[in-house]
């Protein structure tokens, strides 16, 4: 749909009297992607979201979204009509009804797509009638998504999707946003499930402490991240693998972890000058390159 | 779509206050015909004065209950986010939930009125149209700025019970400050017709207050001008 880049960021930051909620933040999501935005709880996702839709002014920096600057409200105004976002609690008015929810909606976007909201209404199982107030956790982000997925949007930002739904449901909205991506929808979400995230995404931000740590491919975080397990004959030379691209290593007694984001061949290399006794060399997940970058930042 | 939107929102309460205000009016007026022998013409007028200043006290509580809502108090309870994220502007946001506000004020003036005009006419008091329209245009033209304030105290004040205590309290403060320290411009017995009113015949006397009518308007269009500022200054 778009060539350019969707979210551009640059030194984006806000802050909260004295407590910086995000810090000189540069992220660049590239068009008909899926990208993750990983962090824990309070490293600044949801307030870099609500900086992109205009709902929180930033303290400094600047951004785009689909070439439309955040901090203009005419232009944000105008960037929203090409965006779906989905808020982490489902925010849906509980006085309407299912049918009056998506009849309201869809008076606000000129390509809503009546067949995609009528094929997810009957998959979802949506009872059109009964208020949203009334409905289950999951109903409700059934429906969340469903307005966001019929909208035929540019740019889904989803903060946390899949909180509430059943395995069935998450199998659904993966499968979904897939779906929605090979459609050239660009795909931004935050999410706390690794394994989800594993599945679908394809490129990766990882945010801590309102600072942004990672932002590479999935693949390039695959082939570059290794961890690398040594064993010598007498107590582990530490300080010899101090070098470029390790960010951890652990000892015990003669063994020794080193963790790596990139150069592992040199560390490599550098255990064998130094006669180690065993090297053992084996990727490394998502789950452990989030829990080793957040934990060392 | 919007203007659907503040209607769902604001409709249980605009009938609420309209049927109690219809129906406050219909047996307050049914009940006096017995009182009042229709040739007593001062007697009914004065009537309709009484009447006015219990319709101006619950007027103002349905206004001012009308007023509340929009996107501080969709902060409080959570739904803001979905709000914010339509491709409409702040100002347009405010500018139609004021506008169905409006629509409804005016309904809540006008409906009991005619409630009354009917039922006095079915009980042969001599109730003078014009009477009855000079207490409208007087309730609607002047109170419209109690329901402005509400909706400035709204965009202000996070809480969603915490806002209509601050502008029932601003009423209150208002209408005793004003008519201790700055009498005329009190815009209580503008709404009334408490100035306007011959004592003896209880008609209104001289012309139709259009000064302070269209004082009362512009500083209602002030507050609902600051609202907007107010709404387009705050983060959600």
């Amino acid at each position: 749909m778009t060539n350019t880049t969707v979210i551009l960021t640059r030194d984006l930051a806000k802050s909260y009297g004295s407590v910086a909620a995000v810090h000189g933040l540069n992220l660049s999501v590239e068009p008909n992607r899926i990208t993750a935005f990983l962090g824990q709880n309070g490293a600044g996702k949801s307030t870099t979201i609500k900086m992109l839709l205009g709902m929180v002014r930033p303290s400094c920096g600047e951004g785009t979204v689909l070439g439309k600057r955040i901090t203009d409200a005419e232009e944000n105004c105008q960037m929203r009509r090409k965006v779906a976002y989905v808020a982490e609690n489902k925010p849906l008015y509980g006085y309407m009804t299912v049918e009056q929810t998506i009849r309201f909606a869809s008076s606000f976007y000129p390509d809503w797509r009546a067949d995609v909201a009528r094929r997810l209404f009957n998959e979802y199982k949506l009872p059109p009638q009964q208020k949203v107030q009334s409905l289950s956790k999951g109903m409700r982000t059934k429906l969340a998504l469903l307005l966001a997925f019929a909208r035929h949007p540019e740019l889904l930002i989803l903060d946390e999707p899949s909180e509430g739904l059943d395995p069935v449901g998450i199998e659904h909205l993966l499968q979904t946003l897939v779906a929605q991506s090979a459609e050239g929808v660009t795909i931004f979400f935050s999410s706390h499930q690794i394994a989800e995230v594993e599945r679908v995404a394809d490129h990766v931000c990882i945010l801590d402490n309102g600072r942004l740590l990672v932002n590479a491919s999935l693949d390039q975080l695959r082939q570059s991240y290794r961890r690398i397990d040594l064993v010598f004959a007498s107590a582990p030379p530490e300080r010899e693998f101090r070098i470029t691209g390790v960010e951890k290593i652990q000892t015990k007694g003669h063994q020794m972890s080193v963790f790596a984001s990139r150069n592992a061949e040199a560390v490599i290399e550098r255990a064998h000058d130094l006669d180690a006794v065993s090297v053992e060399v084996a990727p490394v997940g998502l789950r452990e390159i989030f829990l080793e970058t957040v934990k060392e930042n | 779509m919007l203007w659907y939107k503040a209607w769902l929102e604001t409709r249980s309460r605009f009938l609420t206050c309209l049927a109690t205000l219809t129906i406050f009016c219909a047996v307050f007026v049914g009940h006096a015909q017995e009182l009042i022998r229709p040739e007593w013409t001062a007697d009914c007028n004065r009537l309709l004065f009484v009447t006015q200043q219990f319709v101006v006290i619950m007027w103002i509580l349905g206004v001012v209950l009308l007023g509340m809502g929009g996107i501080v108090r969709e902060k409080a309870i959570g739904t803001s986010s979905l709000t914010l994220s339509l491709p409409v502007s702040r100002a347009r946001l405010l500018g139609v939930r004021a506008g169905v506000g409006v629509l409804e004020a005016i309904a809540l003036g006008v409906v009991p009125w005619t409630t009354i005009f009917l039922v006095s006419s079915l009980a042969r008091m001599p109730v003078l149209i014009s009477q009855v329209g000079f207490y409208v245009l007087l309730l609607v033209g002047g109170g419209l700025a109690y329901f402005a304030m509400a909706v400035l105290v709204s965009s202000l004040v996070e809480g969603e019970y915490t806002a209509p205590a601050v502008a029932f309290g601003v009423v209150l403060l208002t209408a005793i400050a004003f008519d201790a320290w700055l009498r005329p411009f009190n815009l209580w017995r503008l709404v009334t017709g408490d100035y306007y009113i011959d004592r003896h015949t209880y008609l209104l006397s001289g012309h139709f207050p259009w000064l302070g009518t269209f004082a009362s308007l512009s500083v209602a269009g002030l507050m609902l001008l600051a609202s907007v500022k107010v709404i387009q200054s705050r983060e959600f």
